[in-house]
């Protein structure tokens, strides 16, 4: 058990979801070849000036509603003044003194409790090119320059690296299903830091901070968090200190490695861009925002379990975008929602990754697929059976009883039918019968698959078995 | 008040700016770039000057862009007006190890 208390903060950038640049009428575009999405803007050349992407603000704005920040009305943008290849212009247009959004918090569950992870500040700002460090030279691909990021900070509030991951992952998925970005953290448009520091006593100051820079996972954000709480409890117990610096994480290595030593503080020499006026927020701009917010995922979840699908299997379906969607379409129709959550993660979801399709895609229309759950729940179908007709059920136009006709299938629903196979194959088997008396619970799936294979998969499993264990225990 | 900057000041500006500088010209920054301060500073002056800051000539609303793409430039374009270039990349002399930007 370590005698430190850790203590985290997060900042992630985020590329918002646009389809221009955010100073720059050029794309805003992902693995295209180098230096195809640029213009004199984005090259920062002499004499060119910047005009505000109005869809950077909308989902900016967005962002703070999903974040619950507070948004700020009147702000303005300003210069960070570094010379550094990746950015022609010697500055970056960020902002600074007002970020749109402040005062924000996302809700996480650790231990079965729910905890506030605060959100200091959000920023907007450009992104800047992309450097590939060679041996001797470097290269400069600009199509990242100008992308549009938001910049989301939290308050030093985390004390785990399991904390930390949820806030990720929680950050992740609602800014995903409120389309303001992709958040691919492979592709780098969704990047983390992380800020680590450990004390002893909650009632001691903040220990030496160290920021660990560019993590490309989730799960490496919590490796290289646990790497560095260690690294820094064995430094003071062996009574060494150490300045605040900035490492990033090594993946083969598994630990942590020095990038530098931060000098005295950094001078970045901020002023306000004068390139770009004021910005207003309106209340028309953020009502028309609020307008494009889709039903968020603890809603969506909580909405799902009330109907009756299993916790488990709500978070399942919540995180397959596109089958949620298709989900909650179905939410105000009366019909059991354990099977249709099954359908759609079982065999749907297995037939849509072969196919690498979306449930869109194919021509199971809301009412089809009622039909379908309608005829599983009155026992008309079997799941076993299912998969024969499935092919026909996602790519024709007929109805489901259709199906199940022209397929031959008859489910097999009458109790008398199935207790007369159940008799026999119980007559034909004692030894089975006799090994389920002496308690081997083993015997009843022998007999069951015997009952299955007598009917072809044709009886309702459930209804087999309630029916076999009462000629069973007669 | 002084009329120099002190060699600790200069340095640091020369750092910022990636700029090596003589001895000699240290010492002429000393007097030259305070001058300049000095200038700036009179901005000070002026009657209400800190009451309300603005940032551009105007109030008014930035103009927002439609969120539309136009023209860009060809990679070899772009490429055209680098000293040095590795493809359709420009390339710059190694600069890992030094401080990173944003």
């Amino acid at each position: 058990m370590s005698n430190y208390i850790p203590t985290i903060g997060v900042e992630v950038h985020v590329e918002l979801k646009t389809n221009t640049k955010i100073f720059s009428p050029s794309v805003n575009g992902y693995g295209q070849m180098a230096n195809s999405l640029t213009n004199v803007i984005d090259l920062g050349y002499p004499g060119t000036l910047p005009t505000l992407n109005e869809e950077v603000i909308n989902l900016a704005i967005k962002a703070c509603k999903v974040l619950n920040c507070k948004i700020r009305r009147e702000m303005h943008f300003d210069r960070k003044n570094y010379f550094y290849p990746d950015n022609p212009k010697n500055y970056q247009i960020t902002q600074f003194e007002t970020p749109i959004g402040y005062d924000g918090y996302v809700e996480i569950e650790v231990n079965g409790k729910t905890k506030k992870i605060e959100i200091e500040e959000m920023h907007i700002e450009e992104d800047t090119c992309k450097s590939t460090h060679r041996k001797d030279k470097t290269l400069l691909d600009f199509n990242r320059a100008g992308v549009p990021l938001i910049e989301i900070v939290t308050k030093p509030c985390m004390e785990s690296s399991e904390e930390a991951k949820l806030y990720l992952e929680k950050l992740k998925e609602l800014l995903f299903y409120s389309d303001i970005s992709d958040c691919k953290m492979e592709e780098g448009s969704m990047r983390a830091d992380a800020n680590v520091s450990i004390r002893k006593n909650e009632s001691d100051p903040y220990g030496t901070k160290v920021e660990i820079k560019n993590i490309g996972s989730i799960s490496n954000v919590g490796l290289s968090i646990e790497k560095e709480i260690k690294r820094q409890e064995k430094l003071y117990e062996s009574g060494k200190s150490f300045k605040e610096q900035t490492r990033r994480y090594d993946d083969k290595l598994g630990d942590t490695v020095l990038m530098r030593v931060k000098e005295t503080g950094n001078d970045y020499r901020y002023f306000p861009e004068p390139d770009i006026p004021y910005v207003y927020i309106t209340d028309e701009m953020i009502s028309n925002v609020e307008k494009t917010i889709p039903m968020l995922p603890d809603e969506r979840r909580s909405k799902y379990i009330d109907l009756g699908v299993s916790p488990f299997k709500a978070n399942k379906l919540v995180n397959n975008r596109s089958l949620s969607d298709y989900f909650n379409t179905l939410l105000d129709s009366n019909i059991n929602f354990d099977i249709a959550s099954n359908l759609l993660l079982g065999d749907i979801s297995g037939y849509l990754n072969k196919e690498e399709k979306v449930i869109t895609d194919t021509t199971l229309t809301k009412e089809r697929f009622i039909d379908l759950v309608n005829n599983i729940d009155n026992n008309n179908l079997s799941s076993r059976n299912l998969k024969d007709i499935l092919s026909k059920v996602l790519e024709s136009n007929s109805s489901i009883e259709e199906i199940i006709k022209t397929s031959g299938i008859k489910n097999i629903t009458d109790d008398s039918k199935i207790r007369e196979v159940i008799v026999s194959i119980i007559n034909n088997n004692p030894d089975s019968v006799n090994d389920y008396k002496a308690g081997k619970d083993r015997a009843i799936k022998y007999l069951m698959g015997q009952v299955m294979k007598e009917t072809k998969g044709s009886v309702n499993p459930k209804m087999a078995n309630e029916i076999l264990l009462e000629e069973l225990n007669k | 008040m002084k009329d120099k900057l002190t060699k600790e000041e200069v340095l640091h500006v020369a750092n910022l700016a990636r700029i090596k500088i003589s001895d000699e010209e240290l010492e002429k920054y000393r007097v030259e770039l305070k001058q300049l301060l000095d200038e700036v500073e009179k901005i000070n002056d002026v009657e209400g000057y800190d009451e309300e800051r603005m940032i551009a000539p105007w109030s008014d609303n930035t103009t927002l862009r439609e969120d539309k793409s136009s023209d860009m430039l060809d990679p070899k374009e772009v490429i055209k007006n680098a000293p040095k270039h590795s493809g359709n990349y420009i390339e710059v002399p190694v600069v890992i190890g030094e401080s990173e930007g944003a």
